[in-house]
């Protein structure tokens, strides 16, 4: 975005060549970053088959969509998570659908959307994300770890402020009082960064 | 309801739009309002991006080999039959960003000598420009390579002339914005189309100088484009200059 990186600028090409619709171009973009949306779409889905699918499904759209990717919107990288998150809750809804009653076909786990906690970032794990990524690390940690917990439940499963409330044991004022402070936060902080020279 | 004069409010639900906490009624209400409120599209994009990093936190898993085989298979099996009929896509940005491999050289070419011949019936018809005329002349063309438009930078007047093609109808509710994309890739506007049809700028080298690229005309909401950076519409026509 503001700051792109090397590896932004390298995935960018990728996807302009995509967008030409260059087959090559497609499987060394899908290499790229396949390990990194296979990795989110199973914190989403938990189960391997589904993530697959939605790996598949966001793939086949990416195909499709490249030549309207819009670089001053997103980076790369990003533009291609938000379509995997979206097939990755289509997938749910559906297997939701299909399995209606078996209530544990998809499970969430509080402790597993804090993705901050779980990447126990070293630095080395952290100089290996994007600059947003990273900024987006290094602000999630100011979080207190239920609010990043609430924050990660919520975008990663799709839950809705009742629901956190359910599964934290919480009042639902605290949540919705604890996630709209989170994000101001969160804006705040990377705002602040992206200023920083 | 109107929000328009209320930043801290649409920030909040575009917030929690992008975040998926805004539901039912609320968020129909509010998705009625990103159709017509370009500058409410551009919050909730941003909060797009600041959440997709989430992304990238956790611990990536490599996918096994059949995942690959069958995207390419879902890919091929529509690529014969969609790619024709759609005159597949392509994106602008791609002509500045990419160094290697230009067979749109070809096309611009093309375009530019069609440019030529239009810029003298122009020249023709208008009578100012019996002794200098324009120095540098754009054709720009949509995808499938009509011209829509014709930019003459005369340096003599000062003057960045843009003409339109009688056949460019553009929905009232939209205008056309005018950006110079610079060799580095970053788009500068350089102005909107009072009602979409011909006009002229002052010029400057904003415009015509040696680091502009190509020229690209989007379709933004009234007004032009709500973001200063760049084209949050389509971008409909492009086209590069040649110096006469």
């Amino acid at each position: 975005m503001s700051h792109p990186s090397d590896r932004d600028d390298q995935l960018y090409h990728l996807l302009a060549a995509v967008g030409l619709q260059d087959r090559r171009a497609f499987r060394t973009l899908y290499d790229a970053t396949a390990a990194k949306l296979f990795g989110f779409a199973l914190r989403v889905l938990h189960k391997e088959e589904l993530a697959e699918e939605a790996v598949q499904d966001a793939f086949v759209a990416i195909w499709h969509a490249a030549g309207s990717y819009q670089p001053h919107l997103a980076a790369p990288l990003t533009w291609m998570a938000t379509i995997v998150r979206n097939k990755a809750l289509d997938v749910r809804r559906r297997a939701q659908a299909a399995g209606a009653g078996d209530a544990d076909a998809v499970h969430v786990d509080a402790d597993a959307a804090d993705l901050v906690a779980d990447t126990d970032a070293g630095p080395d794990e952290r100089a290996a994300l994007s600059r947003d990524a990273r900024a987006l690390a290094d602000c999630m940690d100011t979080l207190a770890g239920r609010q990043r917990q609430a924050i990660g439940m919520a975008y990663l499963h799709d839950l809705s402020h009742t629901d956190i409330a359910g599964r934290l044991g919480l009042p639902l004022g605290t949540v919705k009082t604890w996630i709209r402070r989170g994000l101001d936060r969160l804006r705040d902080c990377l705002t602040r960064k992206e200023d920083a020279p | 309801m109107n929000i328009r004069n209320k930043p801290a409010l649409r920030e909040k639900l575009a917030a929690e739009y992008a975040l998926g906490t805004l539901r039912g009624g609320a968020r129909r209400r509010f998705e009625t309002w990103l159709r017509t409120d370009a500058p409410l599209r551009a919050v909730v994009a941003s909060w797009q991006g600041r959440l997709g990093a989430l992304a990238e936190l956790g611990r990536p898993v490599t996918p096994p080999a059949r995942v690959w085989e069958g995207i390419e298979r879902r890919v091929n099996g529509t690529a014969g039959a969609a790619a024709p009929a759609a005159a597949p896509r392509t994106p602008w940005w791609r002509f500045w960003q990419s160094s290697a491999a230009r067979p749109w050289g070809v096309l611009a070419l093309a375009a530019s000598a069609a440019a030529v011949v239009l810029a003298v019936r122009v020249a023709d018809l208008s009578g100012t420009a019996e002794v200098a005329g324009p120095q540098q002349i754009a054709a720009l063309t949509d995808v499938q390579s009509r011209t829509a438009l014709v930019v003459m930078a005369d340096t003599a007047r000062g003057r960045l002339d843009v003409r339109v093609a009688q056949d460019v109808r553009v929905p009232s509710d939209r205008t056309l914005q005018l950006w110079a994309i610079t060799r580095a890739g970053k788009p500068r506007s350089l102005g909107i189309l009072p009602d979409n049809r011909s006009t002229d700028f002052a010029l400057d080298a904003r415009a015509s100088g040696p680091d502009v690229a190509l020229l690209a005309i989007s379709l933004e909401p009234r007004g032009g484009s709500p973001d200063p950076n760049g084209p949050t519409g389509p971008v409909l026509y492009k086209g590069s200059w040649a110096r006469l």
